[in-house]
Formats: structure tokens, sequence, C-alpha cells
């Protein structure tokens, strides 16, 4: 692998950190299985992408597309609490209007970006680096700062009140926790963060296209899951910066898979492989624990 | 102090299966007195509880903490005044956070969540503090995940958590009915501590009648949606749990007798 793809997959493994976040958040935390990501991360992108070819500054752009994917959150929190429909069908409706709406928000399929001033021109030749290093540290600093962000929430009384709703309601009910409230706020945080990382992918990529979010969940989860079968911890901390390693990890094996020549992949067989490391990842723990538990038999005999 | 007026709840109003779990209930309960509540199955005794708590919504009829008017706010404007543990021990703790995770959760009910640190210095040495009560040594595994306590343990830790708050209501849901008999024994004197400790108004829902009449100061018994005796007293001093199935003979007019092993075994 080149230098320069290796960086290539550096960065687009350090954006999909702040997508294996939100997933963490959903999947883990609140236990509500929500593929509005899918929606959400283009929506972040189309949003960020048109309004920076409308001549919008670049920073209010990218925050622009992440309130909206924060909002396309909330829609998908509100068809799940406020009537009953169950949790994973409502994340779906939502993704499913919500390729529709990246359309709309678009015009067209595609909006590039490529003689637009994005989020990154100012740091363009800063310190005398080439613009390929630049790129991985910015996005690495970016997601960084999401990552140590949601995981100082995560351990402050109302983070606290929020992970307690996705393990015991009944338990967080009983101590005054209102329940729809964080159920809302972590979706609109989950989706807020994957919006996120869909305005720096289209900046650093520069484009935004309306296909651009399909399997985002697939790949969130796999990072979430390679992250914590290699780091068993129960800190906050380490938890949520595992799954930045597990996305930059995932990247990276996937890259090698498709470069490996004697392997014979191209890259349409890019799904193929995907599934096959997300079943790897789930699987191991499981391998491991079942070789563990038969050597402490053979000790034991 | 609690006061139930005509309090009605129908499950499934409208519909076929309709239910009328609560069928008028006054009930008045002073500041400090510990009531027990038994019935056999069905009769209404957790519903009441959790219509108090404002799980379930009343029919009809109101519900007043002293002056205050709470037949409309929802459970969690009520965790100020109430505190609860429930019958499952793993329903009162978070089994996926660590025990003083969950402490914190606790200390933080009635409060608005906020974004300060949910556990500092201060608030782990209050939680060692009241653990160091149970003589389980809980106190040490402050940062165990709470889902490797044993089922005695998790309903201690609850316990105590219902007391890190000021409440001025306890509610006692079968609290020790999944417990062995000496760790239920445990769990009923510390109950009795903090009861006394917090001067609480406490209702305890128990399937066993011999509890029922050695705990607190007043007995009711519910059946099919209605207190069907209310004892207090001297009279009540004097009972004993086969004097109890003679009360609830004569309530029945139909002859029905009680059929819930358990209220007979009394243990």
């Amino acid at each position: 692998m080149s230098l320069f793809s290796f960086l290539g997959t550096l960065e687009i493994g350090l954006i999909y950190g702040l997508v294996a976040i939100g997933v963490y958040l959903t999947f883990r935390i609140l236990d509500f299985p929500d593929l509005t990501v899918d929606g959400s991360f283009t929506l972040g992108a189309a949003v960020t992408a048109t309004l920076i070819v409308m001549g919008v500054n670049v920073f209010l752009a990218t925050v622009a597309g992440t309130i909206a994917a924060a909002c396309a959150g909330l829609v998908t929190a509100w068809l799940n609490l406020r009537f009953d429909i169950l949790h994973l069908l409502a994340s779906i409706l939502t993704m499913t209007a919500l390729y529709t709406i990246n359309l709309r928000v678009m015009g067209k399929p595609n909006v590039a970006l490529i003689m637009e001033p994005t989020i990154l021109t100012p740091f363009e030749g800063i310190f005398g680096l080439p613009d390929m290093y630049m790129r991985v540290i910015f996005v690495a600093v970016c997601a960084l700062i999401g990552g140590l962000l949601v995981a100082w929430f995560l351990k402050t009384q109302y983070g606290l009140a929020m992970r307690a709703v996705g393990s015991n309601k009944r338990m967080a009910q009983a101590n005054g926790i209102v329940v729809k409230q964080k159920v809302y706020a972590g979706l609109a945080l989950s989706n807020g963060l994957v919006g996120l990382a869909g305005a720096l992918f289209a900046q650093t990529n520069g484009f935004a296209d309306s296909t651009m979010g399909i399997g985002t969940i697939v790949v969130g989860l796999a990072a979430v899951i390679i992250g914590q079968s290699l780091f068993a911890s129960r800190s906050m901390y380490v938890i949520v910066l595992s799954c930045i390693v597990g996305s930059v990890l995932y990247r990276l094996a996937v890259s090698m898979a498709l470069n490996a020549d004697f392997l014979g992949f191209s890259a349409s067989d890019l799904n193929l492989i995907t599934a096959v490391l997300v079943a790897l990842a789930l699987i191991f723990p499981k391998l491991r624990n079942e070789w563990k538990a038969k050597q402490a038999a053979r000790k034991e005999a | 102090m609690i006061s139930c007026k005509e309090l009605h709840v129908t499950f499934n109003r409208g519909l076929p299966t309709e239910k009328l779990a609560l069928r008028g209930i006054d009930l008045t309960i002073p500041q400090g007195e510990f009531v027990t509540v038994i019935g056999s199955n069905g009769a209404g005794k957790s519903t009441l509880l959790n219509t108090i708590a404002g799980d379930i919504n009343s029919t009809k009829g109101q519900i007043l903490f002293g002056e205050r008017d709470v037949t409309k706010v929802p459970a969690t404007g009520r965790t100020a005044d109430i505190a609860r543990v429930f019958q499952d021990p793993l329903a009162g703790t978070c089994g996926d956070l660590t025990v003083e995770e969950n402490m914190a959760l606790a200390y933080g009910r009635g409060k608005r969540g906020r974004l300060s640190p949910a556990l500092n210095t201060k608030t782990r040495e209050i939680f060692r503090e009241q653990l160091a009560r149970l003589n389980l040594g809980i106190e040490d595994r402050l940062e165990s995940q709470m889902g490797l306590l044993s089922g005695g343990q998790r309903q201690s830790v609850s316990l105590l958590m219902s007391a890190l708050q000021p409440s001025t209501i306890l509610l006692l849901d079968e609290h020790t009915a999944a417990l062995d008999p000496k760790t239920a024994a445990l769990i009923m004197d510390i109950t009795s501590q903090i009861i006394a400790e917090k001067q609480l108004t406490v209702m305890m829902v128990t399937h066993s009648m011999r509890q029922a009449l050695d705990h607190g100061s007043r007995t009711i018994m519910l059946h099919e949606g209605k207190i069907i005796f209310d004892l207090a007293g001297e009279q009540r001093a004097n009972y004993e749990v086969k004097d109890l199935l003679n009360l609830f003979a004569q309530a029945r007019t139909d002859g029905e007798e009680l059929d819930d092993d358990k209220l007979l075994l009394g243990a």
C-alpha cells in the first residue's frame, strides 16, 4: 500500500470514527438500533455541500449539516416514542424518507466541491505541512475532540441518566429520569455526530452524493464491534476512543484486502469483504472464550 | 401523608379485555405510618402501589401527597416524594452500570440531570459509608459491575439507594419475596432501620401474612380491587395469621376461600 493510499485510508477511518461513536450511542448506550444513520450521513453531507456552493461560510455550513442530521434523529425518536413504532422500523422509515430529502436538498444526485472553499482551506500550508498530512491531522483532531466530548458527556449526571435509560427503563423512571427526553437527546446526538462525519467526508473528498450513505450503519457497527473486541474496558474514555480505533482498523483491513493482489479482489467486492470482516469480529470473542474454557477444563483434568 | 379518594383503575377501558383493577380505594395514611398490604394474586396490591407511584394513571379519583394533588403528575414528577424498591432484584438496579454509578443515579433522584460529573470524591465517600452498613463488603466493590452481584446483594443496594435522597414515602413491592430467608431477614432489618431513621410513610406489599403482622402498625387487605379490611392498633396487636385467614373468609360472602399457598404458609 502506498503512503498516499495509506493516509487516505486513515483519513476515512478517522471520519467514520465519528459515525462509530454515534452508532455506539444508539446501539450500546440506548439499546435503540438506529438505521437512520444511512440517511443522516448523506443529509449532513448534502446540506453542507449545498450551502457551501451557495456561498455560505464553511463553518456555518458544517454546523447546519450537523443540526439537520440531528433533526433526522429526532424524527426517528418521535415515530418510536409517540406512536410506538418499533425502533428499527421507525429508523428505516426515516432513512427511506431521507433519500428523497437528500435529492431535494441537493437538487441533483450529487454536488461537487472541487473548486469551493472547505473547512480545510484555512489550514492549507499551515506549518509548511503537505496537504495530505494536514488533512489526516485535521480529521484526527476532529474525531478526538468529538470522542472526548462524548466520553465526558457520558460521565455527567445527564449522560449517566441516558445510560440508565438504555439499561433499565423502569429503574430510570423510579429514579426520576424522564425516559423519553433521554431517548430524544441520544438520537439527536448520535445522528448529529454522523451528520458531522458526512459533512467532513464531503469536504475532504470534494463531493456529496445521494448514495454515499448506503451501508453507513454496517461500517459504524463494524468499527464498534472491532474496537470493543480488542479493548475490553469499562472506562468511557477507552470505550469511545476504541470506536475510533476500530473504525481505522476496519478501513485498513478493507483496504489491505482490496490491495492484496494474491487475493484477487476488486473494488466491487467491498460489501462481501465488509460482511466477512464484521462476521469475524463477532465470531472472534466467542471462539476466544470457548477456547479459554477448554484450556481451563484441560488444566483441571 | 398519602390520601387516595375513590380511586379507580381500569385496564383496557372500552375493550373486550377490560379489567377493573381498582374499584374505589379510599385510604388515608398519616405521615410516618407503616402500612402493610396483603391480598391474593390479582387483588390489586401492585396496581395500587404503581398508581400511587404514578406508573399507572387512575381512571377516576384523586391522589394527594399531603396537601398536594398529584393525580395528574407523571411518575418522574413524584420521585421527589417517593422512593421505591421492586420485587425483582434486577429491576431496581442497572446491571450494566457499576455499583457507584447506580448509587449516583439514585443520589440524583428528584433533581434535574445536570452536566456536572456524576461521581466525585465526596459522593463516593457517601456511597462507601452507606454500603458499609450492609456488612456485605460491597463498599470495597464500588467499581464492580452491578450485574456481578448476587440477587440479595443487588436488592440490598437498591434498598440503600431508595434512602439516599430525602423522601417522605417509601413503596416496597414484595421486596423480599425473591430472596432466601436469611437475606430476606437482613433486608427487612435494614428496611426497618431506614424507616425509623427517616420517619418515612411506608406501604409494603407482601405475600406473607407473618411479615404483614410483624412489621408496621397497620395492615390492609385488598380483594378484587377493594379494601376488605383495615386493621390497626390493639386489635391488630392480638392478631395471628389464622385470625387473618378467618377474617378473610368472613369478608367473602360467596364462601370463597384463600387458595394462595404463600398466604397460608405465612413464612
